[in-house]
């Protein structure tokens, strides 16, 4: 045997059993998910039109095809997730509008249900479903889906999509707003839905105003969605495996000090000089000063600095307007700035921080970082005088992460496509299935070290399929029926040895078992229960004395 | 099957509603509040016209601005899977204590896209028509 590097004594995940002992006492195996087909004969799922089977998918029909790609999703869903009630998904292929692909979630919302584990709070029902145990709406679908006819997705199964959109990854992603990730709150008047928080926005978290989405006033929950960077979900599975999935190092543009105003802004980047990051710039703010020339003002940066005194080697701040980007920062880099940050004017104060463009002439004078940022943003640092800031690569931070890495969600100003807090923020990486895109290298697995989905369904109530109760989910699981005695027992001889639970969910006597199975006669067994049980002894598993007890009963077996 | 219209999804959300009431019945109290179409008519008072080619002509291949009827059938689309008051849903107390509200379709996660010059897709989920007109370029024309 050569696997004991996986071995980890049983005590060791005691303590994990014990955390995951309430769920898994209702494990219930892997939830039965059904596509309710409600295409018409001849359409979508029953489009007969011929198809040449793709990427694993075995359909010979354009709606076979697609029927397969959706049991195929839920599948990967049914794999991850456990629950006693069937998840239903009323599904159809239909002619959705111009640039429509299709869409997804919960056909209702369940608070206050037996068994609900927080009161006064809105569930999907797929998960109100399962904590219940119980179907609350009978005869009711739990997910519907609906996706175009008049877009040609990729089929296949095996995610070699090309150029096309993988309609896996979209139908996993959209079957998870489904199943619990997605949040209800109006984002137009922040009202509470029916006057409750729901489960997704109980675990959103503001930095800035260190408040949870449901403690906040209907006006801070507006101005909570446009606060880029500073809204992370609060799950501690998420950030327990956050680092195994984001990578160190984070383009940022913050403020280090005061605390008042610390940390990420919105930014956007420049088409000349330096990339942020080349070189990471750290130093205090000073707002620049000019003179005013006719219709500007003496913020603007347009003509030479006259504090380029208090500028030099410090970070400059001037205001968007009358001139272009290039030229503001080639007279910050002229008066000895580090980099240059221009912020929205008036004339721009609900526009997102700009993509700034060369004017072919003063770029090629820039040779600091410049960014962009919103006017609210500048207004609070000229609020705070010369607060410390950042820009460039901060390598202590995950990438789509907070100093405590919480999972940021995507939450840009102004309000932009996909920018409804439902999703994980754009600046993650590895890309993330939950982004607002669907980004061309995401995968079909949907928990860490690939993704954090699961982990944020496993936060909200979802657990996985684990029929033998031992912290693994069945499908990673190297036995899911372990013998889970306490004592490892060899052909009815109990031994008296404790059976460990090694982490990839093999107890000691499960590796006995499959000598067993693999042994060519009893001769073979033995020798291979003591080559194993020797190994244990080096490991420091069980004694010489207990070694002699398993190598004694497996003689004993069968002879 | 029709297209994913606002006068299909008031039937079907008629039925399920009598279905919903049905069950709630059977289970206990039941409280039903005044159902209406509160997305389709915010919908009706904007009127959105479309400024970016996202469109692929069937009959030339090539990239064009969305026709009216175009734009106006995504954002009945965006209108009907969108966010709504949930006072315009119906809304039952079970025996149980247990409170359901049927979303009437909305609240979905809507997956848009549009083509890049290279030839794939830039995709984009949103919950709202303001998020998916922002993406395809749909510009609210009412406001002058």
């Amino acid at each position: 045997m050569t696997t004991h590097h996986l071995y980890r004594p049983l005590r060791i995940v005691a303590s994990v059993l014990a955390v995951l002992l309430v769920s898994t006492l209702a494990s219930a195996g892997p939830a039965q998910f059904i596509i309710v087909n409600v295409n018409a004969p001849g359409v979508g799922f029953n489009d007969p039109t011929p198809a040449t089977p793709v990427g694993g998918n075995t359909g010979t029909t354009l709606g076979e095809q697609r029927l397969i790609a959706f049991e195929y999703a839920a599948s990967i869903w049914s794999a991850r997730l456990d629950s006693a009630v069937p998840i239903r998904i009323r599904a159809q292929f239909t002619p959705l509008g111009a640039g429509v692909l299709g869409s997804a979630g919960p056909v209702a919302v369940a608070a206050n249900f037996p068994n609900a584990p927080l009161p006064n709070t809105i569930y999907h029902i797929a998960l109100a479903n399962k904590l219940a145990g119980v179907d609350l709406l009978p005869g009711s679908d739990d997910i519907n889906a609906n996706f175009s006819t008049n877009f040609t997705f990729y089929l296949g199964l095996d995610g070699n999509h090309g150029a096309l959109n993988d309609l896996v990854t979209v139908l996993l992603h959209e079957f998870a707003h489904g199943l619990g990730f997605s949040q209800f709150a109006s984002l137009t008047t922040g009202a509470l839905f029916a006057g409750l928080p729901d489960l997704y926005n109980s675990m959103l978290f503001d930095n800035t105003l260190n408040k949870f989405w449901p403690q906040m006033t209907n006006a801070e929950r507006v101005a909570s969605a446009t606060r880029f960077g500073r809204v992370v979900l609060d799950s501690p599975r998420v950030t327990e495996h956050a680092p195994s999935v984001l990578v160190l190092g984070s383009p940022t543009v913050q403020v280090d000090t005061p605390a008042s105003i610390a940390g990420p802004f919105q930014f956007g980047t420049a088409a000349f000089g330096p990339a942020i990051g080349n070189p990471t710039v750290s130093a205090n703010v000073v707002a620049a000063e000019d003179a005013v020339d006719p219709g500007g003002t003496s913020t603007d940066g347009c003509s030479a600095f006259t504090n380029a005194a208090a500028i030099a080697g410090k970070i400059a701040l001037v205001e968007r307007g009358l001139c272009g980007f290039a030229q503001k920062a080639r007279n910050a880099t002229a008066a000895g700035a580090q980099a240059v940050i221009i912020y929205n004017n008036a004339a721009n104060v609900n526009a997102a921080p700009p993509g700034m463009a060369d004017d072919g002439i003063n770029g090629a004078f820039v040779t600091i970082p410049a960014v962009s940022i919103r006017r609210a943003d500048g207004q609070s640092i000229l609020g705070v005088g010369s607060p410390s800031m950042t820009l460039g690569i901060d390598r202590t931070l995950r990438a789509g992460a907070d100093a405590l890495n919480r999972v940021r969600v995507y939450a840009p100003f102004p309000v932009v496509a996909g920018s409804s807090i439902s999703h994980y923020d754009t600046a993650a990486s590895r890309n993330l299935l939950m982004e607002p895109a669907i980004n061309g290298d995401l995968t079909h697995r949907v928990k860490a070290p690939d993704d954090l989905t699961f982990e944020l369904l496993q936060n909200e109530g979802w657990t996985f399929p684990d029929a033998d109760h031992d912290g693994v989910a069945d499908d990673e699981d190297c036995n899911p029926n372990s013998d889970r005695r306490a004592t490892i027992v060899i052909g009815g001889a109990d031994t008296g040895v404790p059976n460990t639970l090694f982490a990839g969910g093999c107890t000691s006597s499960d590796l006995i078992a499959q000598i067993a199975t693999g042994a060519a006669n009893h001769g073979g067994f033995v020798s291979g229960v003591a080559q194993l049980s020797n190994q244990w002894v080096a490991d420091g598993l069980v004694t010489g004395k207990q070694k002699g007890a398993i190598q004694s009963a497996a003689a004993k077996a069968g002879s | 099957m029709g297209k994913l219209r606002p006068r299909r999804l008031g039937i079907v959300a008629g039925a399920a509603a009598a279905l919903a009431i049905a069950i709630a019945s059977l289970a206990g109290t039941v409280r039903v509040s005044a159902s209406s179409d509160a997305a389709a008519e915010q919908a009706k008072a904007k009127h959105y016209k479309g400024t970016r080619p996202f469109v692929v002509d069937k009959e030339t291949g090539a990239l064009r601005l969305p026709t009216q009827p175009e734009v106006d059938e995504v954002v009945a689309n965006l209108s009907a899977l969108g966010q709504r008051p949930a006072e315009t849903l119906q809304q039952t107390t079970q025996s149980n204590g247990a409170l359901t509200i049927d979303l009437d379709g909305g609240f979905a996660g809507v997956m848009l896209a549009r083509p890049n010059d290279d030839g794939t897709w830039e995709t984009r989920c949103v919950f709202t028509l303001e998020e998916g007109a922002e993406f395809l370029g749909l510009v609210d024309d009412s406001i002058r």
